[in-house]
């Protein structure tokens, strides 16, 4: 296969962090893979791998949409221009999230139909699959038909991702009734309820679900605008990392510490964003991972073995068919 | 034909810069050409955010650049271009 482009310059760990994931994800993801950088920066990281040289760097608070059209020569535009061109199969940053997003629009093209590209990150769900949440922060104000097209695109996100065969897609809001929630809220769920709306992508609509029920296995996909998405996913990573941090004080003043937290251990990796690859975003023409800020070596490793798994499933493919019109 | 506006180096009018932009804007959108108007307001009216405007003059650019070389959408004027009619009129004076 042709190899999965990772932005070198790209994170809070970036360069070299970036690097020894992508080295080690040709043996460990069994992808080829190709940096994207400076290569000065790069010249005593890379060993062996292919190098697509980028004189410029979009720092990770730089505003999206004019770096990318100011800084042509970096790398998350060339990552992005590889896949374009052919030259890459899919592209990987940790870098900027919104420069991602927007890289990736304007080089890759969006899926035809497609009204708005989505990000699609998982979140674990302990001794499940986990729970495809979108849009976790693309798309701050949304249309009804819009969040129609994020639970079709999520729904083969989570077949072709964990296998669901046909997903349970729930409706992010305050209450399980249709009556309750927001305008767009309401909106969306009359269209939902439509069963014609998910037909094609094999899903199947639960209707409203609350936020406790996002690290639940009681729902597969769970559909929101991307303003209510992000602040659910940064509680959510709040939430977590408070409550570790305050098992890990708890037990670490206790005679029975290393046995509990031995225990504990297959628990944490189940809930570590690194394990988890990234998330994806969805109805880009091409396939991107989004991969966290503070991005590991073993996150880069992993979000390689989604890009390499979403291209071989076809997954922009099922898109397309998922929203095409009827 | 949109490869024919490359090959055509005859001025283009004001309806065909129009037909350029409502063509662009209603894939950009996926909404029908008809729906768009010269004096819709791309917020009010057509609901395009600040990416869709970016995609928009990518496309423009790419689409111009040809015809007259250089062709460019500074950024800060992007800020000015609220309306289909105020990019027509942008884009006619730089052609």
């Amino acid at each position: 296969m042709l190899p999965i482009a990772v932005d070198a310059m790209g994170g809070d760990n970036a360069p070299g962090e970036i690097v020894e994931g992508a080295r080690r994800a040709v043996t460990e993801a069994g992808a080829p893979v190709v940096l994207v950088g400076r290569p000065d920066d790069l010249a005593g990281l890379r060993g062996d791998l292919d190098l697509i040289e980028a004189s410029q760097v979009i720092g990770m608070d730089a505003d999206p949409g004019s770096s990318v059209r100011t800084m042509k020569d970096s790398s998350l535009v060339r990552a992005a221009e590889a896949v374009r061109d052919g030259k890459a199969a899919a592209m990987v940053s940790a870098g900027n999230t919104g420069a991602t997003m927007a890289s990736a629009l304007l080089r890759m093209g969006r899926i035809k139909g497609v009204s708005r590209p989505a990000i699609a990150t998982p979140i674990p769900v302990p001794g499940a699959t986990p729970t495809v949440l979108l849009d976790a922060g693309a798309n701050a104000e949304c249309q009804p038909a819009w969040l129609v097209q994020f639970a079709q695109m999520g729904a083969v996100f989570a077949r072709e991702r964990y296998g669901v065969e046909a997903p349970r897609v729930g409706l992010l809001s305050i209450g399980e009734e249709s009556s309750k929630g927001s305008p767009l809220v309401k909106e969306t769920h009359a269209l939902l309820a439509d069963p014609a709306a998910l037909a094609v992508s094999g899903a199947r609509f639960l209707g409203n679900v609350e936020g406790r029920d996002i690290m639940t296995d009681e729902v597969d996909v769970v559909v929101t605008d991307g303003f209510t998405g992000n602040v659910a996913l940064k509680t959510l990573e709040g939430g977590m990392r408070a409550l570790v941090r305050s098992v890990l004080d708890a037990l670490g003043a206790t005679p029975v510490a290393d046995e509990a937290l031995a225990a504990l251990m297959p628990l944490y990796a189940t809930l570590d964003p690194d394990q988890h690859g990234g998330a994806m975003l969805l109805g880009v023409d091409g396939v991107c991972i989004i991969s966290h800020g503070s991005s590991s070596a073993t996150a880069i490793v992993n979000a390689v073995r989604v890009a390499r798994e979403m291209v071989e499933a076809g997954v922009v493919e099922r898109l397309r068919a998922a929203v095409a019109p009827r | 034909m949109p490869a024919e506006t490359h090959v055509e180096r005859s001025p283009m009018d004001r309806q065909q810069v129009f037909d350029l932009i409502r063509d662009r804007l209603s894939d950009i959108l996926e909404v029908e050409p008809s729906s768009i108007n010269e004096g819709d307001s791309f917020t009010d009216d057509l609901e395009a955010d600040s990416l869709a405007l970016i995609e928009l003059a990518e496309a423009l650019e790419e689409e111009l650049g040809e015809r007259s070389v250089g062709f460019r959408i500074e950024d800060e004027d992007l800020e000015d271009i609220k309306t289909v009619r105020d990019a027509v009129d942008y884009v006619l004076a730089r052609l």
